[in-house]
Parts: structure tokens; C-alpha cells; sequence
């Protein structure tokens, strides 16, 4: 479903993706862990394009983009309508109801038909179990419910492939288990995830596969959730025993 | 000071008999006045959309002549623009048939460079977060444009445009010194003829207030309906 091969990105001078290698296959969901400043986010960012790389070549789906070459804007599209993001700040449209920001991409972009399009985020919106609040807009929501929308936002364009980045570091510690909730829903249908994320009990919980990246290359991955419960990398174990710390 | 107090000749101060009999004559004036200051508004918008958009090209040959044009407009007073229209442009061969356009030229182009900068602000201070949530949905710039920026930037806007929408109102009365025949005019004529400019000035003050008013009335309106996502905590 995804294969990144040899993907480097720099900011300025600052080397930040080294050289990435991974793999994801449909229906897995694989956990990203490891400390601030190792890469995580922007590797996610990279694969939709949020940033774009310098090197190497990310395929989703049937879709294959080389960084070694100028990108195209074609490009960016295509491999785009493969993956749906949320993000640790949801973003969601503060001028638009919770409805209206599920059904404003799909009726824009995919120019599909208004009443299919309605009916399916509606369904989407009782998935997350935001239905009693579809017409409110975002400001009127509490964080929690914020990123069930942004969830359902991203769904219901029907991406290959759902990428979290630290969807709960935002939210109040009494708010991260609904939306937890919804992503392991989401991960029992077979969804093929990708998530950033320093919830270690719920990587355990839900990653079929955990990479852990430190200062901008993969430093370990493992299938389940062994690299938590049994790491072999002496950095893996540093960051993991400077968690249990607190 | 009590010597200057008690000099003061109360009755002149403000004859309200004069004001209500040429209050026609300064109504007469209004109109050009709003004429002038209407299509102002609405050319100095439009023209400002566009410089502030060309404002934030990435490419530098659209970015550098609208920096430049809003640096020389911003940094330069109406009057002298105004004068330059009016009695300069005609030694190049270039002559306004009417003074009330060369009025509506010069507010219209002096303005634009104040819009051009509240529409880039204003544009800039969406968060980045919206125009990466609009990308990852697919949107193209366009669409993000459209659907996303442009909605949030005009609430934002709003309160900045219609201050330079009462600036523009007030900027007309400058027109008065190419001979348009505005309130500030009309009533320096009635001034001139009765010698009481405290009386005239007052009035066309007074006047020009109450147009800002109705203009503030409209924005506050345009807020409420603008701020209706925000709850009130804001």
C-alpha cells in the first residue's frame, strides 16, 4: 500500500529525513514513536506532500512519485487522493458547520452528487458519534469532539490510507480516549493507518507494525508491538525507560 | 483667559438659521461628495484585491511593481496626487474632461494601496493550518482560495476596510482644490459669502460625521453576520 525508499528531506542545513526505508501493506496500522526532533511528523507531512522531499520515491497505492526529478503538480494530485491526514491542531474550517466541512471537499473537489455526498458524511459524523453535532461550528466544540470531525473530514474523501499526526497532543487528558476510541474503531475495520503519536499504551494496543525514528532515520521497527515491549536498539530503550520516568 | 472667555461673541458661534437655510445648497454638495466617495470605495477595492494578491506573487516582476506602487501611494499625500492628476498630467497631454473624475481617479488610486495591504494581511493571517487542511482534502489553490481563505480573511478585513471606506469619505473633501463642487466646497462658498466659517464648517463636519456613522452601522452589521461561527467567548 505504501513503500517509501531512500526519502531525505533537509530544512536549511538541517538534515531532518536521512535516509527513510519502510513498507506498509493494506489494512495494517503502524505506529510512529520517538522523541521530539526525530522526524516523525515531517515524515508524514511527506507523504502527502505537505512537504516535499529532496530524494527518494513514496508510492501509495497505484501512485509512484520520484523526488529525484522536478515534481509535478499532476503528481502531487494523484498521489494525494490516496491518503487523507489529520492533523494535532484538527484545523478544521472555523467558518463552516461540522457538515459542511465534511461535505466542502468531496462537493468541490470530486464534484460528486450533493444528497450522496450528504448521506455519506452524515453517516460518517455517527460513526465518530458527532451526529447531535452537526450543525455547530468548530469554536462551539470541545477539542475532543474538534478531532472526531477532523477524522470524519478526512474519511469521507475515502483515502487508501489515513495518516494521524499526534492526534491527541492537543487535546485535554480527559478528551484522548474518544478520539483514541475512534481511531482503533477505524483500525478494526481494516484501515490502513499510519500514525505519529506518543501514546505508548495505545501503540501497543493497535500498531500491527512500530517504527521508532531518531534524528531522522528509522532506527528500529518490529512487527505488534514488540519494538515497545521488547526493544533491541540501545536508543530505543533509552527513549522508552526516559518515558517511564514520568 | 476669563478676558478670552467673556470676548467670545456667543450669538456667532453657531447660527442655526443659516445652517438650516443653505443646508440644500450643502446637501447639493453631499451628493457629489457621494458620488465621488462611492465609486472610490468600490475601484480602490477591486484595485486593491489585486495589488495585494500581485502583492504576495512569488514571482518578483507581479510582486515588485505593486510594492513599489503601494510604498509611492502610501508614502505620498492624496493632495499632491491630486494635484499631479490634475494640473500635471495635462502638460503630458493627458486632461480629465471632469474634475469629479479626476476626483474619483485620484481617491480610487491612493486608497487601492491601503485595501492592497489589508487584503494581504488579512490573507496572511488565516492560519497556515487552514491551507494545508484544504490541501490534504485535495483542493486545488483556487478551490482553497474560495472556500477556505477568503471567507476567514474577510472577517478579519472587515473592521480595516471600513475604516479606509470613512477615510475615503473624508479623503473626497481634497477634491475641493481641483474646483469640484462638494460638501467641503459648497459650503467654503456659503462661508465665504456670509463670513461665518464657524457656523459652515461646523455643518459640513457634522455632515460627514453622520455618513461615517451610517458607514459604521453597516459595518457592524457586516461583523455580526461575519462572526456568527465564533462563540462568545471571543
Amino acid at each position: 500500500m505504501i513503500e517509501v525508499t531512500s526519502l531525505k528531506k533537509s530544512f536549511e542545513q538541517i538534515e531532518v529525513l536521512k535516509s527513510i526505508d519502510f513498507t506498509v501493506n493494506k489494512g495494517e496500522v503502524v505506529c510512529l514513536i520517538g522523541p521530539s526532533g526525530s522526524g516523525k511528523t515531517t515524515l508524514l507531512r511527506c507523504l502527502n506532500l505537505l512537504e516535499t522531499p529532496d530524494a527518494g520515491t513514496i508510492t501509495i497505492g497505484n501512485s509512484t512519485v520520484s523526488f529525484n526529478t522536478i515534481l509535478k503538480k499532476r503528481e502531487i494530485k494523484e498521489l494525494r487522493q490516496y491518503s487523507g491526514m489529520v492533523f494535532q491542531g484538527f484545523h478544521l474550517f472555523p467558518h463552516k458547520t461540522v457538515i459542511e466541512n465534511l461535505v466542502t471537499a468531496p462537493i468541490t473537489v470530486k464534484k460528486g452528487d450533493k444528497a450522496t455526498i450528504q448521506q455519506k458524511s452524515e453517516q460518517l459524523l455517527e460513526k465518530v458519534g458527532m451526529s447531535e453535532h452537526k450543525n455547530k461550528y468548530p469554536d462551539a466544540l470541545s477539542g475532543g469532539q474538534q478531532q472526531r470531525a477532523a477524522i470524519a473530514r478526512a474519511l469521507v474523501m475515502e483515502p487508501e490510507v489515513m495518516l494521524f499526526d499526534e492526534p491527541t497532543s492537543a487535546l485535554d487528558p480527559q478528551l484522548v480516549r474518544e478520539v483514541l476510541k475512534v481511531i482503533e474503531g477505524l483500525a478494526n475495520e481494516g484501515q490502513t493507518m499510519v500514525i505519529v503519536t506518543h501514546e505508548m499504551n495505545f501503540a501497543k494496543r493497535i500498531a500491527d507494525k512500530i517504527l521508532f525514528m531518531d534524528e531522522g532515520y528509522i532506527v528500529e521497527q518490529g512487527e505488534g508491538n514488540q519494538v515497545i515491549t521488547n526493544p533491541q536498539q540501545q536508543r530505543t530503550k533509552e527513549f522508552l525507560s526516559l518515558l517511564e520516568e514520568d | 483667559m476669563f478676558e478670552w472667555f467673556s470676548s467670545i461673541q456667543w450669538e456667532y458661534l453657531y447660527d442655526f438659521e443659516l445652517a438650516i437655510d443653505s443646508l440644500p445648497f450643502l446637501l447639493e454638495g453631499l451628493r457629489i461628495t457621494m458620488i465621488i466617495a462611492f465609486f472610490s470605495m468600490i475601484f480602490s477595492l477591486i484595485l486593491g484585491i489585486f495589488l495585494g494578491v500581485a502583492r504576495m506573487s512569488k514571482l518578483w516582476f507581479i510582486r515588485w511593481p505593486a510594492r513599489i506602487y503601494i510604498s509611492f501611494m502610501r508614502g505620498t499625500p492624496l493632495l499632491v496626487f491630486i494635484f499631479i492628476l490634475y494640473y500635471g498630467l495635462p502638460v503630458i497631454g493627458i486632461e480629465f474632461t471632469s474634475a469629479v473624475v479626476a476626483g474619483i481617479v485620484g481617491v480610487s488610486l491612493n486608497f487601492a494601496a491601503y485595501s492592497a495591504e489589508v487584503v494581504r494581511s488579512s490573507i496572511m493571517s488565516v492560519p497556515r493550518g487552514q491551507w494545508e487542511a484544504a490541501a490534504s482534502l485535495q483542493m486545488n489553490y483556487v478551490q482553497t482560495m474560495t472556500k477556505i481563505i477568503i471567507p476567514q480573511a474577510t472577517r478579519i478585513a472587515l473592521p480595516p476596510t471600513f475604516s479606509i471606506f470613512m477615510d475615503v469619505v473624508k479623503g473626497t473633501s481634497l477634491a475641493s482644490v481641483i474646483t469640484v463642487q462638494e460638501l467641503l466646497y459648497s459650503a467654503r462658498l456659503v462661508s465665504g459669502r456670509t463670513y461665518d466659517s464657524m457656523t459652515m464648517y461646523i455643518t459640513a463636519a457634522l455632515i460627514y460625521w453622520v455618513v461615517c456613522i451610517v458607514i459604521g452601522y453597516f459595518q457592524n452589521r457586516l461583523e455580526k453576520r461575519y462572526n456568527r461561527y465564533l462563540s462568545d467567548t471571543h
